[in-house]
C-alpha cells in the first residue's frame, strides 16, 4: 500500500527495458497503461504473468472509425503489488485479426468470444470463438461498432407504442399545462402590480 | 449409459436470474455443462455511448440488478479519476455506508437463496424480510428502494436525512442480535450442513486459471485479497476491518465467509457513523452546466469490490459530452461462464444450483 | 314433497354457470409462474415473503408453467427471452393471464432505442394488466394483482381468448421480430 507508486515504477522498468512502448500513461497510483506494438503483446503478457500479474481482469476493444483502427485492451492485475496494467494495441479495422492469448490466460476464452461477437475481431487459436454467445440470430453488423445505429435497428424491427393523446385526465384535475399557463398569467399580473 | 441433455433455467425456481445452464448428464453425474447467457442483454455498452455522462447516472444502476450501488461507485470513481475531481470528505463516508448496507442486503439475499437448493424456505423468509428493512432505509435516504442513483461523480446526490442514524443503528443491533440464530438456521443446521460440506470444491490452483475473484478466491487461496484492503478506495484505509478467509473452498466455507463478512460490514457501518465529519457532500460539475459536462481524454479502469469480486468499469473519454466507450467487467463473468464449463462436470446434478448460489452468479452483469 | 321440477338450461347457460363458479375459485387462488425476465423481478421476493405476504391474497409461486395461471413479465424482454417466453406462454394451460410489470413492457422504457429489447409486449402475447413504474414498488405490484382479480371477476381478463381469435396477427408480429420462433440451442456445440 505504502509503496504503490514504486510498484508503478517497477512495472514501467520491466516493460520499458525490453519492449518499445509507444505511449505510457500513469492514470493513478494503482493504474498504469502502455500502448505497444501488436506483435509484442503476447511476450509482454507472458513477461507480466511470470512477474506476478497473474489475473486477467478484462479484455475488450474500442472502435476508432476515423483512424480506421480497432484498439484492443488487456488489463492484468497483481494482488500482491496492487497495480492494474492496461496493455493496449491497435489493429487494422478492415481485417482485424489478433492471435488468441488462450495459452497465457485461459480465462480469456469468453472475453475473446464476446469481443468477436460485438466487434467482429477474429482470434485464431481460440476454438469456437466465432459462435454467438450473447446475441441470438443476429442479422446486422456487430453492434458495438460505431457505425451501427441501434435506434434505426430498433425502429425497423420493433414497433413503438402510439399514443393518441398525450395524457389521460383521470380525476378531473387541471392538466399541468393549463396550470402552468395560469401560473404564468398570475405572475405577469403580479409584476404589473395588479393592473390589467 | 446414455448421455441426456437437461436445462437448468431460464424458467426454473433454483436458478437465480434469467440464465440457463445446459447440462449433459449420465445418471445424475454431470458430464458437460455450459452457461447460456444473453437473455438479459439490453445493449448497455452501446446505450451508454449514446447518453451524456450525466444521463448515464440513471442508466448504470440497472447493470447489476441485485447490487446497484457498486455500479454507481465504479462509474463515479472512474469519472472522477479522469476529470481530476476531489470528493468531499463527508461524501466518502456516506458512500461507504451505502456500499456496506448494499453488501449486507446482497449477502442476506444470497444466504436466503441457499434455502431453495437445500429446501429450507424458512431461511429465505427471514433473510428477505431483513433485506426489506434495508430497502426501507434506502428509501429514506435516497427516495427509491432498489435503484438509488445516489452516488454520482463528485460526491453523493444529497445529504443523509436527519435521524437516519437511529434507523441504521436499530437495524444493525437487531441483525447482530439474531446473527447466531441465522447461523443456527442455515449453516449450523445438520440437514443443510450435510448438503453443503465438501460440495463443489474449488482448488486454489485453478482460481488463477479462471480469474475468479471475491469470496470464491479468498476462501481458496487463504489470503486477504480484497480490493478494499489491497487498493483502498473511498476511506477504507481509515477503517479497521478484517477480511474473512478460509483454506479450503467448498460450499460451506464460502457461505461461512459470507456470514463473517456480514459482521465486518456491520462494524464498518458503525465506525463510519462514528467517524463521519460535517461538511459538503458534493462538488458541482461543469460550473452549473452539468448536462454538458465534459471529461478530458483518457482511458481508465476503475474497480470496486462487490460481493462477488472485482467489479470494474473500463471507460474511454474522447473529450466529448458522451463517453466514447464504456465496458463493464461483471464480477461473475469468470465463475459464471468458465467456472460452470470447467468445474461443474463430475459433480452431481443438484449441486449446480449450489454453485450458482455460493459463487454468486449474477446474470444481468454477464449479459449487460 | 318438494318439487324436483326445474327449467332445463341450455348447454351454453350451463357452461356459463360453470365458468362463473370456476372463476370464483380461480381468482381466489392464483398461482403465478416464477419466471424473472427482467430487473423488476427484484421486487417480487419482498412481495412473496413475510414483509408483504402475497399469500393473503391467495397467490403463491409455482414452479412449472403447466400448473400456473399467471405469467409475470417482469421488465424488459430481449429477443432471446421473448423466444422462450412464447414457449412458456404456450405451455400454460387455459385460462391464463399475463401481467406486465414495469414501463419496459409498456413502451420499452429506458431501453426504447436498444437493439436487443422489444418495445411493446402486447404485440407478442396478450396482456391483461400493466403495472407502471421503473421499478414499481412492491405495493404497486400487489395492487396489480388485485386489479387482475377484479378483472377476472368482471370477466374482462380475456387475453387468452384474444390469443386464439387473433392468432395470425400475434404470430405475424412474433415472426417479424424474431425471424423464427423456434429455439435452436446449439450455441456451444
Ligand atoms: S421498468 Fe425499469 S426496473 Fe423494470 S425492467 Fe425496465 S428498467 Fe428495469
Amino acid at each position: 500500500m505504502t509503496n504503490s507508486m514504486s510498484n508503478v515504477k517497477m512495472v514501467s522498468e520491466i516493460i520499458e527495458n525490453s519492449y518499445k512502448v509507444l505511449k505510457k500513461e500513469v492514470i493513478s497510483q494503482y493504474q498504469v497503461s502502455f500502448e505497444v506494438n501488436k506483435d509484442d503483446v503476447h511476450s509482454i503478457l507472458t513477461l507480466l504473468k511470470t512477474s506476478g500479474w497473474i489475473q486477467l481482469s478484462y479484455l475488450s476493444a474500442i472502435d476508432w472509425p476515423e483512424e480506421n483502427e480497432f484498439e484492443l485492451v488487456y488489463i492484468v492485475f497483481n494482488w500482491d503489488k496492487a497495480v492494474h496494467i492496461q496493455i493496449r494495441t491497435r489493429l487494422n479495422r478492415e481485417n482485424p485479426v489478433m492471435n488468441s492469448i488462450l495459452p497465457i490466460f485461459p480465462g480469456c476464452k469468453y472475453y475473446e468470444r464476446e469481443t468477436h461477437e460485438f466487434f467482429g475481431i477474429k482470434f485464431p487459436g481460440n476454438p469456437g470463438h466465432e459462435k454467438q454467445l450473447i446475441l441470438e440470430e443476429w442479422d446486422d453488423i456487430p453492434p458495438l461498432r460505431k457505425d451501427f445505429d441501434p435506434r434505426a435497428y430498433s425502429d425497423r424491427k420493433f414497433v413503438k407504442r402510439e399514443y393518441s393523446n398525450d395524457f389521460v385526465n383521470l380525476n378531473g384535475e387541471k392538466s399541468k399545462q393549463i396550470a402552468r399557463e395560469e401560473r404564468k398569467e398570475k405572475i405577469i399580473k403580479v409584476r404589473k402590480g395588479g393592473r390589467k | 449409459m446414455k448421455e441426456m441433455k437437461l436445462f437448468l433455467g431460464p424458467q426454473h425456481p433454483g436458478m437465480h436470474g434469467n440464465a440457463s445452464v445446459h447440462m449433459y448428464v449420465d445418471g445424475d453425474i454431470i458430464k458437460r455443462a455450459f452457461l447460456l447467457p444473453g437473455m438479459l442483454h439490453r445493449g448497455f455498452e452501446k446505450g451508454m455511448e449514446r447518453h451524456s455522462w450525466i444521463n448515464n447516472i440513471s442508466l448504470i444502476p440497472r447493470v447489476c440488478v441485485v447490487e446497484p450501488d457498486i455500479n454507481e461507485m465504479a462509474f463515479a470513481m472512474g469519472a472522477e479519476t479522469l476529470a481530476g475531481i476531489t470528493v468531499p470528505e463527508r461524501a466518502h463516508y456516506i458512500r461507504m455506508i451505502i456500499l456496506e448496507l448494499a453488501r449486507l442486503s446482497i449477502h442476506l439475499m444470497s444466504y436466503g437463496g441457499l434455502g431453495s437448493p437445500t429446501g429450507l424456505y424458512t431461511l429465505m423468509y427471514h433473510a428477505h424480510t431483513d433485506r426489506n428493512t434495508i430497502l426501507n432505509i434506502f428509501e429514506k435516504i435516497t427516495g427509491h428502494r432498489v435503484y438509488h442513483q445516489y452516488i454520482i461523480p463528485g460526491g453523493v446526490r444529497k445529504d443523509l436525512p436527519i435521524g437516519i442514524e437511529e434507523d441504521i443503528h436499530a437495524f444493525l443491533d437487531d441483525l447482530e442480535n439474531r446473527y447466531e440464530e441465522y447461523r443456527d438456521l442455515g449453516i449450523n443446521n445438520p440437514t443443510v450442513l450435510a448438503r453443503i460440506t465438501d460440495t463443489i470444491p474449488l482448488p486454489a490452483e485453478v482460481v488463477w486459471e479462471l480469474g475468479v475473484t471475491g469470496i470464491g478466491m479468498r476462501s481458496a487461496v487463504n489470503k486477504p485479497y480484497d480490493l478494499r484492503k489491497v487498493m483502498p478506495y473511498a476511506r477504507y484505509d481509515k477503517i479497521d476491518f478484517e477480511v474473512p478467509v478460509a483454506d479450503y473452498s467448498d460450499a460451506k466455507s464460502r457461505v461461512d465467509c459470507k456470514l463473517q463478512e456480514v459482521i465486518q460490514s456491520i462494524s464498518i457501518i458503525r465506525q463510519c457513523l462514528k467517524l463521519i465529519p460535517e461538511g459538503d457532500v458534493r462538488v458541482p460539475l461543469g460550473r452549473g452546466q452539468s448536462m454538458r459536462w465534459t471529461i478530458p481524454k483518457g482511458h481508465v479502469y476503475s474497480v470496486v469490490e462487490s460481493s462477488r469480486g472485482e467489479f470494474g468499469y473500463f471507460m474511454v473519454s474522447n473529450g466529448g459530452v458522451n463517453p466514447y466507450r464504456v465496458g463493464v467487467r461483471g464480477a461473475s463473468y469468470p465463475q459464471g461462464l468458465l467456472g460452470i464449463e470447467k468445474y461443474l462436470p463430475g459433480t452431481r446434478l443438484d449441486d449446480a444450483a449450489l454453485w450458482v448460489d455460493t459463487m454468486g452468479v449474477c446474470s444481468p452483469e454477464i449479459d449487460r | 314433497m318438494l318439487s324436483t321440477k326445474f327449467t332445463k338450461l341450455s348447454k351454453e347457460e350451463v357452461d356459463r354457470k360453470w365458468w362463473e363458479i370456476g372463476d370464483f375459485f380461480r381468482r381466489n387462488s392464483l398461482w403465478m409462474l416464477m419466471y424473472c425476465t427482467g430487473c423488476c423481478a427484484i421486487e417480487l421476493p419482498p412481495a412473496m415473503t413475510s414483509a408483504y405476504d402475497m399469500e393473503r391474497l391467495g397467490m403463491g409461486p409455482m414452479a412449472t408453467p403447466r400448473q400456473a395461471d399467471v405469467l409475470l413479465v417482469t421488465g424488459y424482454l430481449s429477443l432471446k427471452t421473448l423466444r422462450r417466453l412464447i414457449y412458456t406462454y404456450e405451455q400454460m394451460s387455459e385460462p391464463k393471464y399475463v401481467v406486465g410489470i414495469g414501463s419496459c413492457t409498456i413502451n420499452g422504457g429506458i431501453y426504447h432505442d436498444s437493439h436487443a429489447v422489444i418495445n411493446q409486449l402486447n404485440r407478442y402475447v396478450p396482456v391483461d394488466v400493466y403495472v407502471a413504474g421503473c421499478m414499481p414498488n412492491t405495493e404497486a405490484v400487489m395492487n396489480g394483482f388485485v386489479d387482475l382479480m377484479g378483472l377476472i371477476k368482471t370477466k374482462k381478463a380475456n387475453g387468452w381468448k384474444d390469443y386464439h381469435a387473433r392468432n395470425e396477427w400475434y404470430m405475424a408480429n412474433q415472426k417479424a421480430a424474431l425471424g423464427e420462433v423456434k429455439v435452436h440451442d446449439e450455441f456451444h456445440e
